[in-house]
């Protein structure tokens, strides 16, 4: 071969692989940064209102906030001594044991509650569809709206339970619903169970749909009765929904404010004042943000172990 | 009272806002703090205030207040402000009442507070104590007419020695009481505790309760102790002394003889007077601001006398105070508006077409005052209507008072147990 072909060729297939070389550059800057591109406005949002949010609530926990400093915009850093403050007290204390009662209680029984319905519901049976549907009212209702009426009915002198339990002889004098401190966290607890209960259901539901009927049919042709296709093929398969039922529960139910509020209050005494209306107090109400804040920051830490439980149990379940 | 019913409820409703009992307003901020409280820390630094005025050509002043229906008297003495000084601009926003204190943490964290705001009078001196209400005590001395307010509302106003707000209207409790019922029972209306006791039994039958009040857990359960810890001649600095104790053992025995319901534990003030409204109590403690209400709903013959006294008569005072923040760059301006809504002519043309009642002596002998023998009696009530000034500590100490006398009607504590521990608790902040 001639030399100067050689370096022409040579040079040709240079060219053509800087070309090459040129565009899957770009194909890979593409690659690379598209995906980006398209969480911007995700991340922007997550930035926005959520990080932020947090980040000012961590502040706000290690910061002597209130209305004087706010103003001055000089606040003082003051270390852990709001935290100091709040667990130091013992209405914190013991808002932290009538949250624990209140979430435990109520996912017990919103979730077997909300099992059994959506057993029943994923049975075909006349106007199955209606029932489910007027069962979602209870969730649909602003909470404002059924707290009120629960209020109503737990009355004791003029309220409809009662009145029910007293003319069907059950009781013999009122109940103290509301205003009998060893009751009223139960009432409480009772109100929102009816409330949770739908969200239960129809996620359940939904994960009971999801079971494939072939399962069912094979364990009905080896002769398994219904018991035993309800514990070998319903709850193993159940496993993953119910660990997200009962996790987004836990955070809800952890959560309740508006509820407590407008049917207690918090009260009789401190009997009801759960979590989140310990931290509305301090913050709002005793203009103490920096103390309120750290609340909230030790409620959020609370809901990061109970998440981190959740990851872990579902992690081992993805492996297995 | 020669008005329609539909001003009656339009003004009912403010009532009922600055009565603290419309509690649905909570409802924003509860969803932010149901779902997160982290959001509603951020809510406080997200949304800002109305914006501060510019100081070139025209001035516009800023309003903050709670009156989500607002009165025809009170919008008037704006405009009238705004036709007398064509210069000035009145930018009036109103916010409900639950959520102002609120909204003035929000706007002193974004230093957007307005020029003046309407501040409920419990609240006053904890505002003056933070710092962020104007000191006009030199403007009010040269102005020169604090005596003519009742010493009440005017102390109100004051935080160690110096002035941060003039008093607007006032409102304090009374004893409503159903006629046809005492009648039936042969008893006349109560003027000591003896007589409130003693006629709250006989009335007290079949189904119907003889007295009923609010003692909730919140500022209006406070509101409705407070009178009788006063009347027995004690005060929170007294608590736990003997006088603090018969007080509140008087309210428990009201709750063990079965005079008073125990659901008073949970009812607001609304609560109590729908009880009295409904005749399932013959009397109830309550403000002027339920007058419309009963009015509108009552169907039998009413009427109000003063709070029955112990030791001593005493009343509640509650109300309305002008303020000018410290950040305000118009004082000048915003203070004269304040002193054209105390011109008697202006207050009174809002005060009596409102429905509230007056914070001046020289108002209150008004004869539009005394027409209404209901609303005369609230007025004469004011004369021994006590102001809670207790300082920045304020919503704290009162939150210690709620505790100790739930915990007394509950039944959990003795009532001196429950005052000691209150005490203890309130020691430290009453400073």
């Amino acid at each position: 071969m001639h030399l100067s072909t050689i370096v022409q060729s040579e040079q040709a297939s240079e060219m053509t692989t800087a070309a090459r070389q040129k565009g899957k550059r770009r194909q890979r800057f593409s690659k690379r940064i598209g995906p980006y591109l398209f969480l911007l406005p995700a991340t922007l949002f997550m930035l926005m209102f959520l990080l932020y949010p947090v980040i000012t609530m961590i502040l706000y926990s290690v910061e002597q906030v209130n209305l004087g400093t706010l103003l001055t915009g000089n606040i003082p850093f003051i270390g852990l001594a709001n935290y100091r403050t709040v667990l130091s007290d013992p209405v914190f204390i013991s808002s932290l044991g009538t949250s624990l009662l209140f979430t435990g209680a109520c996912l017990v029984f919103q979730f077997s509650i909300g099992f059994l319905l959506a057993l029943l519901f994923n049975k075909r049976l006349p106007l199955v569809g209606l029932m489910r549907g007027l069962i979602m009212v209870a969730w649909v209702l602003p909470i404002v709206v059924s707290g009120t009426i629960f209020k109503w009915m737990f009355q004791s002198d003029s309220g409809i339970i009662n009145y029910l339990l007293m003319s069907l002889g059950i009781i013999h004098a009122p109940i103290h619903w509301l205003i009998n401190a060893n009751i009223t966290i139960w009432t409480v607890i009772i109100a929102n169970i009816w409330i949770g209960i739908p969200f239960n259901m129809s996620l359940l539901l939904a994960g009971l749909q999801g079971i494939p009927a072939t399962l069912y049919e094979a364990a009905l042709l080896d002769g398994a009765n219904g018991f035993n296709r309800f514990l070998y093929i319903t709850l193993p398969l159940m496993r993953s929904t119910s660990l997200i039922v009962l996790m987004l529960g836990f955070i809800y139910t952890l959560n309740v404010f508006d509820l407590v509020y407008v049917m207690t209050g918090g009260g009789p005494v401190n009997a009801t004042e759960v979590m989140p209306l310990y931290a509305y107090n301090v913050a709002f109400e005793q203009f103490n943000l920096g103390s309120g804040s750290a609340v909230a920051v030790l409620m959020f830490l609370l809901l990061l172990v109970v998440s981190v439980f959740y990851l872990f149990l579902t992690r081992k379940e993805e492996v297995a | 009272m020669a008005r329609t019913s539909r001003e009656a409820l339009v003004s009912m409703m403010t009532d009922i806002h600055r009565g603290r009992i419309n509690r649905r307003e909570f409802l924003e901020r509860t969803i932010a703090l149901g779902v997160s409280s982290g959001a509603a820390m951020a809510l406080l630094e997200a949304c800002g205030g109305s914006s501060g005025a510019s100081s070139s050509g025209p001035i516009t002043l800023t309003l903050w207040d709670y009156f989500q229906t607002a009165g025809k008297g009170y919008l008037s003495v704006i405009d009238a402000f705004m036709k007398a000084n064509p210069n000035i601009k009145i930018q009036r926003t109103s916010i409900p009442f639950a959520d102002l204190k609120q909204k003035i943490i929000q706007g002193a964290a974004s230093k957007q507070l307005p020029d003046i705001v309407v501040i409920d009078n419990p609240d006053h001196s904890a505002f003056s104590s933070m710092g962020i209400l104007a000191d006009i005590t030199s403007e009010v001395s040269a102005w020169g007419q604090s005596d003519e307010y009742f010493p009440g509302p005017w102390k109100s106003t004051t935080w160690q020695g110096k002035n941060y707000g003039v008093p607007n209207n006032s409102n304090c409790l009374a004893l409503y009481y159903n006629k046809d019922m005492f009648k039936a029972a042969g008893v006349t209306a109560p003027t000591t505790w003896d007589e409130l006791h003693s006629t709250a039994r006989k009335l007290t039958k079949n189904g119907v309760y003889g007295f009923s009040m609010s003692l909730v857990k919140s500022e209006e359960g406070t509101f409705q102790f407070l009178p009788f810890l006063w009347q027995a001649g004690a005060d929170l600095s007294t608590l736990d002394s003997p006088s603090g104790v018969s007080a509140l053992q008087y309210l428990v025995s009201f709750v063990k003889e079965g005079l008073l319901s125990p659901e008073c534990l949970n009812w607001t003030q609304q609560d109590a007077i729908t009880q009295f409204i409904a005749q399932k109590a013959a009397m109830c403690m309550n403000g002027p601001w339920n007058l419309p209400a009963t009015q509108q709903g009552a169907k039998f013959s009413w009427g109000v006398v003063p709070l029955p006294q112990g030791q001593q008569p005493a009343s509640i005072l509650g109300g309305e105070n002008w303020a000018i923040t410290v950040t305000s760059s118009h004082v000048k301006e915003a203070w004269s508006f304040v002193q054209f809504s105390q011109v008697l002519t202006q207050l009174r043309n809002y005060i009596v077409q409102d429905d509230r009642l007056p914070s001046r002596k020289d108002l209150a002998s008004d004869p539009a005052f005394q027409q209404d023998p209901n609303i005369a009696v609230f007025v004469r009530s004011l004369q021994t209507a006590r102001p809670r000034a207790y300082g920045p500590n304020y919503p704290k100490i009162s939150n210690a008072v709620q505790q100790a006398f739930q915990s007394a009607i509950s039944g959990q504590l003795s009532a001196s147990a429950a005052l000691n521990q209150a005490s203890q608790t309130i020691a430290p902040l009453l400073s």
